[in-house]
């Protein structure tokens, strides 16, 4: 079984600090990602949903090595991926960033974008690449006409296939999908989603896949992550954790999905305010915290690390969000009551 | 009284670009009802937004034809085509003959001072008077940009998708809502009267003052007892020998700064705990946390706050009298330099800061909104349920979150109570979570205010969740038209089927393939004449040529009646 664990991520925190003061002096943090323990299997996509400011994406650069870790590990194929090269990690673990045009050169051409892992990498170059180039695009559903053309001369989806046939350049077994449809419209983002698939299939590819559209996650996914101010609150199979959500977060999430549908009841349980600052995030159950529960305090001294419910489905154990009483009291929480303290801005 | 608030009736329109005009609009209908929502979705690149910029007259393309009218009032000015060509011949008059003037202030100068005079008056006077012909003809679109400045706010307002961009990150968000209010003649009486509010001004230094020293009497002492110290030194003539005692500070501030942090256990002691926290017992270098006490061999830990670097008393006296020694360091330099120039350049220094200071302070102060206007702010908050109203209208946007600006700008737009609600992509940036806030929020305000909201989205959730009706756009023309439940139940356009079957719905199957429309909205510039989904759908043939008409196909649901895209077994989707 060990063999088939990719990503061994164990503890994991990245705390960035705070300047502030006459010297820059650090008094505070903000505590992006706070304890995440996660396994990756070869070949499964892994999502990880939250709201903004949750952590995911901190969470993404940390495991592919492009911000230092402030403690925890990251054992790539049981390797603490600090102790491996950075070339050989790029050449395992590429990334495909949320917006497309950003993450390119508006100069280069697309040959020059998509060739320029295997330039720097010195694995071909001349005809020999643009043979390459044109490969690494009819796989992603490009003409070769295109490698010419400038990445302003393109849709944003066709961006996109620009940025994932960079990221399959160099034949990596890992590849970091940060929000990669997010700024796409349905029907582009369809297609997007079944290049992904059928990508996957061919190559035999492992995907963390970031996004805050749980629709969309759980069509892709086979594991699904949710994550809370910096901790996971619960993990399992993407059919399990929408049909059988045991923490509040995540039936707060799942049910705020809006439904393609006019005839379902519009009754989403609504949570006043925003995710909380993470610089000086509450003790205890955080989400507990937002709603204000009652039980919330006993939550403080708990051991709050995930625990196993059933085969592969664990949630992180607190009175106030795991409790199968917690969805009437949510429902109950008076709107007003609930404003005033813990919903200030930071 | 008409049932309809908006209607737009055979809506054409074009932007001029070098490349020649691009279609952006193709005879558009919409309507939109009182008290409902009207949803309009497409594609980016299908004309949704454009559709209401031309609404409320912001768009920068040019009108060919077609009608917008709001409560039976046309909010589309076409000038005539012959007082465009009066317009056009008087601004190239004025442009010449202000040459010519200039040419003529020359030959004035150089050559021949009565006739250069004769040409510059000449030629002053033509352009004056072309200047006010063109005026007097565009008195007209002046009379409607007046109108459309009333429209805008008081009866049609628009959301935007990203708030960030749409507010102003320099001001307050009271100052922002108050600004509209006060363009629109919103705003109540004010409560302190102007003469008031001048006095208060220019006392407002003294004020400051002294507010200052409450808040912070500790520093503020310390301040004052310097200055005093540097001016009793210079007049009573010690200076000179003062001199060295300013060094001083360099070791009394470390003192301080350790007997304030180091025994209070606030402040830095807490940065402390935050420091190590992160590493408590799993230390990546590999130091160990517990380590047997070799005396009384009981066990001890001990912190460690870098790998390999173990804290010791000394080096925590360091840490916290540290800061102590740069703020003493700055500190006596400046004393120094008090003590080292000669008083009256130190005096003159003074003055100009305070000359310089004083205008500011004042003009600030008399900029200050009014309590009664900020209460007003405070009240618009409230209703749009942002908590703790009176703290946030103090607040600049980057200080507020997304969901927060969201409501600022809803509030901010409600302010006025318009009739109409345009409402572009107003939860596209937001998260699930909030975007549940914000629409319920806008059903909210519909119930209560009966606004009619236009909702712009791609985002057919949204759509089922919130509309009464829905208009279906794509490449500039509208495909289908019908009411929620009859367009979810029987969509009949192709384009309709193809958006609803490629939304990733948490029923359907896991991992299978996603229906998915094939290509993408054609360029605008190659528009065809007929269906623009078979063009898309590359299919040949008449109904690429033809326009298809407008049908009722059932009571209240128009459709475009391409009779390809009818038919539902013709749906191709990869």
């Amino acid at each position: 079984m060990s063999d088939d664990l990719l990503l061994e991520i164990t503890n994991l925190k990245k705390w960035f600090p705070i300047k502030e003061g006459l010297l820059s002096q650090t008094r505070r943090y903000v505590r992006a990602d706070d304890g995440v323990s996660l396994n990756v299997t070869r070949g499964e996509t892994l999502g990880i949903v939250g709201e903004s400011g949750c952590g995911k994406t901190t969470l993404g650069r940390v495991l592919m090595g492009l911000i230092p870790i402030t403690s925890g590990s990251v054992r790539y194929s049981g390797e603490d991926i600090r102790r491996i090269p950075n070339k050989e990690i790029r050449r395992k673990m590429q990334i495909v960033f949320q917006d497309p045009g950003g993450s390119m050169n508006p100069r280069m051409s697309v040959r020059s974008i998509v060739g320029e892992p295997l330039l720097v990498n010195g694995i071909s170059d001349g005809v020999d690449l643009t043979h390459k180039v044109e490969e690494l695009l009819d796989s992603v559903g490009l003409k070769k006409e295109h490698m010419t053309r400038f990445p302003h001369e393109f849709s944003g989806g066709q961006k996109q296939r620009i940025a994932l046939a960079r990221a399959l350049s160099l034949n990596p077994e890992f590849i970091l999908l940060d929000e990669p449809t997010s700024a796409l419209d349905v029907s582009v983002q369809a297609q997007v989603l079944n290049l992904l698939q059928s990508i996957q299939r061919s190559m035999d590819l492992t995907f963390v896949f970031i996004s805050h559209d749980l629709a969309v996650v759980r069509h892709i996914s086979d594991r699904v992550a949710v994550m809370y101010l910096g901790k996971i609150v619960e993990l399992a199979d993407a059919d399990e954790i929408y049909r059988n959500p045991r923490h509040a977060y995540t039936k707060v999430l799942i049910s705020a999905i809006p439904k393609p549908d006019p005839s379902a009841k519009r009754d989403s349980i609504l949570v006043e305010g925003d995710v909380p600052s993470p610089i000086d995030p509450p003790p205890g159950c955080a989400f507990g915290h937002r709603l204000q529960h009652p039980e919330w305090e006993k939550s403080v001294d708990m051991d709050l690390s995930l625990r196993e419910v059933s085969p592969g489905h664990w949630v992180q154990p607190c009175p106030c969000c795991t409790k199968d009483l917690s969805d009437q009291v949510i429902e109950e929480l008076d709107p007003i009551q609930s404003k005033g303290s813990s919903e200030t801005p930071e | 009284m008409s049932e309809n608030l908006l209607e737009i009736r055979g809506l054409k329109v074009h932007f001029d670009t070098l490349d020649g005009p691009v279609e952006a609009l193709n005879s558009v209908d919409l309507d939109v009802k009182r008290k409902q929502v009207m949803g309009l979705v497409g594609e980016s690149g299908c004309g949704k937004s454009v559709t209401s910029l031309v609404t409320i007259g912001l768009a920068t393309c040019e009108v060919d034809e077609g009608s917008v009218k709001y409560e039976g009032e046309e909010l589309v000015f076409q000038e005539p085509e012959s007082t465009k060509r009066i317009k056009g011949i008087s601004s190239s008059i004025v442009v010449i003959s202000v040459l010519m003037s200039i040419f003529g202030f020359f030959w004035m100068i150089l050559i021949n001072p009565l006739h250069g005079m004769d040409l510059f008056l000449g030629s002053l006077l033509v352009s004056a008077a072309a200047w006010g012909g063109g005026f007097y003809y565009s008195s007209d679109s002046r009379k409607h940009e007046r109108f459309m400045r009333w429209v805008r706010g008081n009866e049609i307002s628009m959301i935007f998708q990203e708030p960030m961009t749409a507010l102003n990150p320099l001001y307050s968000v009271e100052k922002q809502i108050s600004e509209v209010m006060r363009e629109h003649n919103r705003l109540v009486e004010p409560e302190t009267p102007m003469m008031n509010r001048i006095g208060q001004a220019l006392v407002s230094p003294f004020t400051l003052f002294y507010r200052t020293i409450e808040a912070k009497p500790k520093s503020s002492t310390l301040i004052i007892s310097i200055l005093a110290f540097v001016v009793a030194a210079h007049r009573l003539g010690f200076a000179e020998s003062a001199k060295p005692l300013s060094l001083a500070f360099i070791a009394v501030f470390p003192i301080y700064y350790l007997i304030t942090f180091g025994t209070s256990g606030e402040d830095i002691s807490g940065a402390k705990k935050a420091m190590l926290g992160p590493m408590e017992g799993e230390l990546s270098a590999g130091v160990t946390m517990d380590r047997i006490n070799p005396i009384s061999g009981t066990k001890e830990s001990e912190y460690v706050s870098m790998p390999g670097f173990i804290v010791n008393p000394l080096w925590e006296g360091a840490v916290y009298s540290m800061p102590g020694v740069f703020v003493g360091g700055a500190v006596s330099l400046v004393v120094y330099l008090m003590l080292w120039m000669p008083f009256s350049s130190l005096m003159g220094l003074a003055v100009v800061c305070t000359l310089l200071a004083l205008p500011v302070i004042i003009y600030l102060d008399f900029l200050r909104l009014d309590p009664a206007h900020s209460r007003q702010v405070s009240e618009i908050l409230e209703d749009v349920r942002i908590p703790n109203p009176a703290e946030v209208v103090k607040m600049y946007p980057h200080e507020l979150s997304g969901g927060m600006r969201q409501r600022v700008m809803i509030g901010m737009m409600m302010s006025c109570e318009p009739k109409l609600l345009i409402a572009d992509e107003p939860t596209t940036a937001l998260d699930v979570t909030i975007q549940a806030q914000i629409l319920k929020l806008m059903r909210d305000l519909r119930d209560e205010m009966e606004t009619s909201i236009l909702l712009i989205t791609h985002d057919l959730g949204v759509i089922a969740g919130m509309c009464d009706e829905v208009t279906v756009m794509y490449a500039g023309r509208v495909v289908e038209r019908a009411s929620v439940d009859e367009l979810f139940a029987n969509p009949l356009h192709a384009y309709t089927r193809g958006l609803i079957a490629c939304t990733p719905n948490i029923e359907s199957t896991r991992k299978s393939i996603l229906p998915s429309i094939p290509g993408q909205v054609a360029n605008p510039s190659d528009f065809v004449n007929g269906c623009r989904f078979c063009q898309r759908m590359e299919r040949t043939g008449e109904t690429v040529t033809i326009r298809p008409e407008m049908i009722e196909h059932s009571a209240g649901h128009w459709v475009e009646a391409c009779p390809i895209c009818l038919d539902a077994d013709e749906d191709k989707w990869e």
